[in-house]
């Protein structure tokens, strides 16, 4: 089995983008549960559901750009390296970074706007903004992962 | 021990369907014996669970693409180089991105059929559209596993 | 010498009929595992149900049972290896590759046994458990809703077969 130092950086990038789906499919899911049973009470609020239930969407595209950086970036870097050693292998502990980022900020970040949006038809809507708000906070830690991880990547000198 | 990199890239394959069929099998099952607890209550909505119900499944043939892609275009490709190196294992990464893709959505998508169904009965059915809606929002995210992992194979150059 | 022994040790451990024989047991291994799972679920929600009703006993044992299936398509895939698989292996340009193909297809069809045979015993478990408030009628019904995660082993025994296919291994 042949594992170059470049595949094991893909590796990284692949995992960075798989932890943004999982966690943007979890997050969905557990706002989408609660946002049937809103839907049901109260049909009318389906505009501030929807606005709630796509926030978790964001993280998958920052795994996108982190493995989209690795690929375009990182492994021609590694492949100019005439001895890249543990660089590979580097870059895939870099990829962890950004898929813990991505996957536990988006579930996360599901789970508060489920919260939100079950409490949508007793306060008539009116929680929409601090739900959003709430949710940004955590948004923020995804935003973090996919920041730290290229400051990691440039410290290490593969960017 | 040599593994060779058409062998890597269909187990690559391998994974990216073993992830579609255990998330579509747990999310069918999710939506199912929910269904069950409305047909016991009310038989005559069978038509809208079994729509709700069938939705998960979608992410099993997702994975099927997935390996039939590799299957017939990729593994071609890389026999086809004189060189491989880690080709191989950068399939199986790709792959990764789409395992986590369809098993998280698959299950997600349970989940939200699931109280969509539960949901029936007390709203005499109507809740079958917004229920669809928000399950759509889901099954976007398996939609993007498979659409990501054909983008990283052809910037990878393996398509 | 010792190169030698080393070769005859690496040829041990990557024997590609082995590899191939590995991917056949997983995958029986995975049916038999969520058989199991799945039946101990029915079951124990069938116990309930017939200590307040006995009359359900025919429908419970009916609905316990249907976990078993995924056991017969995983020694149906244990056998297509054994039989069909492993005397082709060994003349495959890369041997020992092909082998951890069949292994990795064997993991495929193991997830897909052990999920929808656990997951098909809470449906049925579910429906088990209203045989006695409707009084046998749910039957039906639970059996359809079944049927779909039945469907995803199903799925796994032919995708499997279509994928040896595709990789000249059947």
């Amino acid at each position: 089995m042949i594992i170059s130092p470049e595949s094991l950086a893909i590796l990284g990038g692949a995992i960075a983008l798989a932890g943004g789906l999982t966690g943007s499919s979890i997050g969905v899911g557990w706002a989408g549960s609660p946002a049937v049973h809103t839907l049901t009470e109260d049909p009318g609020q389906l505009r501030n559901v929807i606005v709630l239930v796509s926030l978790p969407m964001t993280q998958t595209f920052y795994g996108l750009i982190v493995l989209i950086l690795i690929l375009t970036r990182v492994v021609p870097n590694i492949a100019a390296m005439p001895d890249p050693g543990g660089s590979g292998f580097a870059v895939f502990a870099c990829g962890v970074i950004a898929a813990c980022a991505e996957a536990f900020s988006a579930a996360y970040q599901g789970a508060i706007c489920g919260s939100g949006i079950s409490m949508l038809p007793k306060t008539k809507g009116a929680i929409l903004t601090n739900a959003v708000m709430l949710a940004v906070f955590v948004e923020l830690l995804g935003v973090l992962g996919l920041v730290f991880t290229i400051m990691a990547l440039t410290m290490l000198g593969l960017f | 021990m040599t593994i060779g990199a058409e062998s890597l890239a269909a187990v690559g394959g391998a994974v990216a369907l073993a992830g579609g069929l255990g998330g579509a099998a747990i999310g069918m099952a999710i939506a199912g014996y929910k269904g069950v607890a409305t047909l016991a209550e009310q038989p005559q909505y069978l038509r809208s669970v079994i729509i709700l119900a069938a939705i998960p499944m979608s992410c099993g043939l997702y994975g099927l693409i997935v390996l039939i892609i590799i299957l017939t275009v990729v593994v071609p490709k890389i026999a086809a180089m004189p060189d491989p190196g880690g080709s191989g294992f950068a399939v199986v990464a790709c792959s990764v991105i789409a395992a986590c893709a369809f098993a998280f959505s698959g299950i997600s998508l349970g989940s939200v059929c699931g109280s969509g169904i539960s949901s029936l009965i007390k709203t005499r059915g109507q809740i079958l559209t917004n229920a669809l809606v928000l399950a759509v929002f889901v099954e976007l995210i398996a939609v993007l596993g498979v659409v990501f992992t054909i983008l990283a194979l052809t910037m990878l150059g393996l398509m | 010498m010792s190169q030698s022994k080393e070769e005859l040790k690496a040829k041990m451990i990557a024997d590609p009929s082995s590899l191939a024989t590995l991917g056949g047991g997983i995958a029986l291994a995975g049916g038999l595992l969520g058989s199991s799972w799945g039946i101990g679920l029915a079951a124990s929600a069938g116990i309930a149900t017939i200590s307040q009703d006995h009359r359900q006993l025919k429908n419970v044992i009916i609905l316990a049972a249907i976990p078993m299936s995924q056991t017969l398509y995983g020694l149906i895939i244990l056998i297509i290896t054994l039989r069909v698989v492993a005397p082709k292996i060994v003349a495959m340009p890369d041997p020992v590759g092909s082998g951890l193909a069949v292994v990795a297809l064997g993991v495929m069809a193991a997830v897909a046994f052990a999920t929808s045979a656990a997951y098909k015993g809470s449906v049925l478990a579910s429906g088990i458990a209203f045989l006695p408030k409707t009084r046998g009628r749910i039957l039906t019904n639970c059996l359809m809703l079944a049927v779909f995660v039945e469907l995803i082993a199903v799925l796994g025994v032919v995708f499997t077969i279509l994928a040896l296919s595709m990789l000249g291994l059947m």
